[in-house]
Parts: structure tokens; sequence; C-alpha cells
């Protein structure tokens, strides 16, 4: 999977390392700031109450 | 690229040997894994840490609108509004810093932003039990030092006019030998094992999660808040943590309360119990 997508970046070695790095850092924020604060909720580590 | 032989890139695959999608199979499934593995550590940084960050800044919003709503009473109100500061609450063995905003209600979104009241349980200071829950992992992470609490810690309440002053009550394995024991030091004045109908209440117990009857008016005994109900504290947070398997909880009863003088706080703040 991440060699296929290493093959299928376009540019020299420098260009692909920064797309690389762009592309995590799209995943990690995507992850931080739409998934996790959906996911969370739904998950019962955070229940506090009683009842 | 200088060498001669090597191919332009994608000119040429290389010839498929078998064994070849197994492989690219494996490594694929591998490669999923590993990465599952990442995000989930990822979320531990984010339940952890991140949600620090942004509950920080709702609870310093949350404080300052109380600050305001207490320098500008708009007449006298009969229940909080879910979601709005009620109180302050201050517990000084966590270090003078220690100071959350308390909200009323106890829904996801309000405890995001700190500890909250549960509704219909007693106001500070009013007879019954004042119940308060928190998070403690994350968001702020307001109780994440419960457990450390010992019998005769401070947790103090400011509401805009007064100053309440509760203290954890003997621990279970302490209530034996109270007099003679803890009884003797300076913090401990007014705290002591309850009697009556309050005899099976100690300063800390981990109940499980349904049990909602330890924030009754009278914890343990679900029933009727009455005038004659001792003023007590009911501070709840998951346990262990990172787990909702369990609650923790403590409580504690109303020792002192001050009229608030512009400037000055309570002795109780200002000294830390070993």
């Amino acid at each position: 999977m991440y060699s296929w997508i290493w093959q299928h970046l376009p540019g020299s070695r420098a260009m692909r390392v920064l797309q690389t790095l762009i592309l995590v850092a799209t995943v990690v924020t995507l992850l931080l700031l739409v998934v996790f604060p959906w996911v969370e909720p739904r998950l019962p580590f955070n229940e506090v109450t009683t009842g | 690229m200088a060498h001669a032989l090597s191919p332009a890139r994608g000119s040429l695959p290389p010839p498929r040997r078998r064994g070849d999608t197994t492989r690219t199979a494996i490594r694929g499934v591998g490669e999923l894994l590993l990465t599952a593995g990442m995000v989930v550590l990822l979320f531990v940084c984010y339940e952890a840490y991140v949600t620090d960050w942004s509950s920080a800044a709702k609870q310093r919003e949350a404080t300052a609108q109380l600050e305001d709503a207490w320098r500008n009473p708009r007449g006298p109100v009969d229940r909080p509004i879910e979601g709005a500061g009620i109180a302050k609450m201050y517990i000084p063995s966590f270090g003078s810093d220690f100071v959350f905003t308390v909200l009323e209600g106890t829904g996801q979104d309000t405890l995001a932003v700190g500890p909250g009241h549960y509704q219909g349980t007693a106001l500070p200071g009013q007879p019954g039990n004042f119940a308060v829950a928190g998070h403690r992992v994350g968001k702020g992470s307001p109780f994440n030092s419960l457990d450390l609490l010992s019998s005769c810690d401070a947790i103090v309440v400011e509401t805009v006019e007064r100053w309440f002053v509760y203290r954890v009550l003997p621990l279970r394995q302490e209530s034996i030998d109270w007099a003679r024991g803890k009884a003797t030091q300076p913090q401990c004045h007014g705290v002591g094992p309850l009697t009556g109908r309050y005899a099976d209440v100690v300063g800390k117990t981990i109940v499980l999660p349904a049990q909602t009857e330890v924030i009754a008016a009278v914890p343990g005994q679900p029933g009727q808040p009455g005038q004659r109900d001792m003023a007590l504290i009911t501070l709840t947070t998951c346990h262990p943590p990172f787990s909702a398997r369990q609650r923790l909880i403590v409580h504690g009863i109303l020792v002192a309360q001050y009229e608030k003088i512009a400037g000055q706080r309570p002795a109780e703040l200002l000294t830390v119990s070993a």
C-alpha cells in the first residue's frame, strides 16, 4: 500500500518526501479534528457520571 | 539516473513471479495493521492531551462568564441554566492553582468545559448532596487525581455570595480508630465518622456505574431530600482511569462557610494540609 503510493507520487525524491509529509499531516488533521471528535462520544471511556 | 542500465521508472515493470500476489496481500495486511496501531496511539494522545487544549479554552470562557455574572447580578435565579457556570471549586491539596468553574448539568458537552453539577441535587451549601461529576483523563481532567485525596482534605466552593468549605470524610479503614488517629490533626476539625442514616457514607468508595444512590441526598439511600439532611459534597469520576468499568466516588461534609469579602480568601485556601 505505502510502496504503491510512493511509486505513484510524481516528481523527484525530495518532492515525494514533501508530498508524503503533506499527506500524513492531512490524515492526522482529519483524524484529530473530524474523526476522533465524532467517534469519541460513541466510546465508553469517558463516562464519569453514575446512572 | 546516471546508470545506463537502470530503466526509466514505470516503463519496464519487473517480471511477475509466482508468490508476488500473496506477498503483496500479506504486506498489505501488515501495513493496515501497523496503520491501525498508529491511529489508536494517536487517539490516546487525542484523548489525553488534545482534548485538554480545547477544554482549557472553554473553561476560561465559562469562568469569565461566571465572573461577569457575579459582578452584574441579574436578580435571583431559582434554577441554574444547564451549561452555565454555577460555582468555582478549589482543592488546595492539588495545588494553589487548582480551580475549576463548575457548570450546571452532566451532559457530555458540559463536562467537556469543566466539572458538572448533577441537576436536581443540592446547590453548594444547601442541605443535601452537592454532587459533581468530572473527567479523569482528558478534557482538562479536573478529577485526574481524585484517588489521591485524603480524609480531611478541603474542597472549597465559591458561589456569588459565599465560600463553602467541605472536607473529605474519613475513609472506611480510618473510621474505627478515628478519635485516636486523624481526629487530633487540626485540619480534621469538624470531620468524623458519620452515624445513623449516614453510617455507610465514607470518604472514598468505588462503585458500579449504575449505583446512582451515591449522589442521593443521603448517599446510599435514594429518597426525597429533606431540610434536616446534612450538607454533603460528592465528586464522581471514572475508575480505573481510561475505563468506564467503575466510578470513583469522594464524599465530603460541609465544615465551614464564610461571607465573601472583597479581596479576601478563606484560610483553607492559604494553608495546604500535608
